[in-house]
């Protein structure tokens, strides 16, 4: 939301110590909550294979749409398939989207933000050009581009990565022009450094932590579209394992059987409401003038 | 102020114009060739030869751009390879529903979260403040989809307080105010939380400003100092953080018509992409794309005319 995206720009990015973070963050219980959710989910997602009781794809047409019971704890979706090992997968298949599209961002961004705090002449075009994107809502990045793509993963991770982009560039961009006012950005251009090793060696390496910080907050935001296009049928096509996409198939039955609907879209909501929570959390920690 | 506006409209102008490389581009991945279409099974080569040159396919790229350009300028969009319709009619149809969805959503949802925003700013640091917080915090988490899906589950389908889907006819009759109300209800709900979360912080700054100290010396009321005072100033910056965030009402807006079947142009959108028909694809990016810029710019124009600093400073 840009709300909060404009409370980020306009704070310094704070370079605060890791350890002391953390420990301030344990002192909020709801973030700690939220962290804690999400490194479950995230260890449950990546041994999915192994913690799954049964296998994502086998459908048993006789077992359809069964309410939670001693054998399918969460019940069996619209194929028979157990939906604890479609939720395990789906939540799999979705963060390892989110993750993808946030690494696209963030390098379009930062490739955007670093260039424009360092050629001073490339700043107001690019600029310009992220004010327009950032105008434009994500879903309609989605739309055009599983029109021109065609459906599928590729489309789905620009379409992601190309909403994701925008701000993470105006993030870098405002630290990079604070790293740029340093020294040794001037002693490095001194014993005769190219432009490019200036930039990896000196302005990139400075820049880094806020940059990832601000992109972890975008994790949220970036999972909730790419579920909101899994469920409009323009991401992954069954019968892969997405979120949003078990959400859409457990449409048609809802009033039968809400139980497949209801579990990946709770899922949803609790790992973006998670994202959300500790974002906030951190926001409040690194940015002095929000502070209460 | 008019000299900002009219170079606003100018840098506009690249922006649409890359909008309609976007159309342009969609409808070059087609996979056939139009000409082998036209010319039918019996066609021969030098038939399609013939309808290529008529349609200007063999041109180069760039001459093809710039005969679309003019196509879409004089309104002609292509028609559907579905059922041959022409787009242009098609997305006129679609537009009305969807701008009526969005009006009937606004409507409700914004005073509201205003209402709440401000009531929290009022409050900060009490119980109200955070129960409006977190139910801020929770509006901009929940996938819109589910909010759909829940009441179409029991406002519509357990409790028939509601119909199922489609549109009933203009606002202003009863019926079209009783199918609107669940989409209109979801997109309501989902564009809440933003609202109240920056009408609180807007409110919140204001009111550590000096003026306020001043007009509660003064011995104006609360209700007064908030409401003359303290919203004034502050709605200024809601207002256009509300118009940018029209951009995520349209997205809310594509999933709420998919639920429930609204016959507007996100529905058309997405159903056209699923069904790969390129022409009426490329024509609601388009109408959607342009939507926006106008809504961007007439955000603007409107931050000028509330802002007497901003008119001035331009003057």
């Amino acid at each position: 939301m840009s709300t909060e995206m404009t409370a980020l720009e306009t704070a310094k990015p704070a370079i605060v110590s890791r350890p002391y973070l953390l420990r301030r963050l344990a002192r909020d219980p709801l973030a700690l909550v939220a962290l804690i959710f999400l490194v479950v989910i995230v260890v449950a997602a990546v041994l999915a294979p192994m913690l799954a009781p049964f296998d994502p794809y086998d459908t048993n047409l006789r077992m359809r749409l069964r309410p939670p019971s001693g054998q399918h704890l969460l019940g069996t979706d619209t194929q028979g398939r157990d939906m604890l090992t479609r939720l395990l997968y789906g939540a799999r298949t979705t963060l390892a989207l989110g993750f993808a599209s946030i690494v696209v961002g963030s390098l379009i961004g930062t490739s955007i933000g670093l260039a424009s705090a360092f050629y001073r002449r490339l700043e107001g075009p690019l600029m310009r050009l992220v004010d327009i994107l950032l105008s434009f809502p994500s879903i309609l990045f989605g739309l055009a581009l599983a029109a021109m793509l065609g459906v599928g993963m590729d489309s789905l991770v620009i379409a992601l990565g190309l909403s994701a982009a925008p701000p993470i560039a105006r993030v870098a961009r405002a630290t990079a022009a604070s790293v740029m006012q340093a020294e040794y950005m001037d002693a490095g251009r001194v014993i005769g450094l190219s432009d490019g090793a200036l930039i990896r060696r000196y302005l990139l390496r400075n820049c880094a932590a806020p940059i990832v910080v601000y992109c972890s907050l975008q994790f949220g935001e970036t999972i909730l579209l790419a579920a909101a296009l899994g469920f409009l049928g323009l991401g992954l096509q069954p019968p892969t394992a997405e979120l949003g996409s078990i959400a859409a198939e457990g449409r048609s039955f809802i009033f039968l059987a809400p139980h497949v609907s209801t579990a990946a879209s709770l899922l949803i909501f609790m790992i973006v409401l998670s994202c959300n929570l500790l974002g906030d959390a951190f926001r409040d920690l690194t940015d002095p003038k929000l502070q209460r | 102020m008019t000299r900002q506006l009219l170079w606003r409209l100018l840098t506009s102008i690249p922006v649409l114009l890359g909008v309609l490389l976007v159309g342009f581009l969609m409808l070059q991945v087609i996979p056939t060739d139009p000409a082998i279409i036209i010319a039918g099974p019996s066609g021969t080569a030098a038939e399609i030869e013939d309808i290529r040159r008529q349609l200007g396919l063999d041109a180069p790229i760039l001459m093809q751009f710039w005969f679309y350009l003019l196509r879409v300028l004089q309104g002609d969009l292509g028609r559907s390879i579905i059922n041959n319709a022409p787009v242009g009619g098609e997305l006129l149809t679609a537009l009305g529903p969807t701008i009526e969805l969005m009006v009937a959503s606004l409507i409700w949802a914004v005073p509201l979260g205003i209402l709440l925003g401000t009531l929290a700013a009022m409050r900060r640091g009490q119980t109200f403040d955070r129960v409006v917080t977190a139910l801020s915090v929770a509006g901009v988490s929940v996938p819109a989809f589910w909010v759909g899906l829940l009441l179409l589950q029991f406002a519509a389908f357990r409790w028939q307080l509601f119909p199922l889907q489609g549109r009933g006819g203009p606002l202003w009759t009863f019926s079209g105010m009783h199918h609107v109300a669940l989409p209109a209800l979801t997109l309501g709900l989902i564009f809440i939380g933003p609202v109240a979360r920056m009408t609180r912080t807007a409110v919140v700054e204001v009111l550590g400003a000096d003026f306020i100290r001043t007009a509660r010396a003064k011995g104006a009321s609360e209700f007064r100092v908030v409401t003359r005072h303290a919203l004034r100033t502050a709605l200024i910056p809601v207002v256009t953080l509300i118009g940018l965030q029209i951009g995520s009402l349209l997205g809310g807006a594509v999933i709420a018509e998919t639920i429930f079947a609204w016959p507007g142009i996100g529905r058309l959108a997405v159903g056209s992409i699923v069904s790969s028909d390129f022409p009426m694809a490329q024509g609601c990016i388009l109408v959607l794309a342009c939507g926006f810029i106008v809504v961007n710019f007439v955000v603007d124009a409107l931050y000028g005319l509330l802002d007497p600093r901003i008119r001035s400073k331009i003057r």
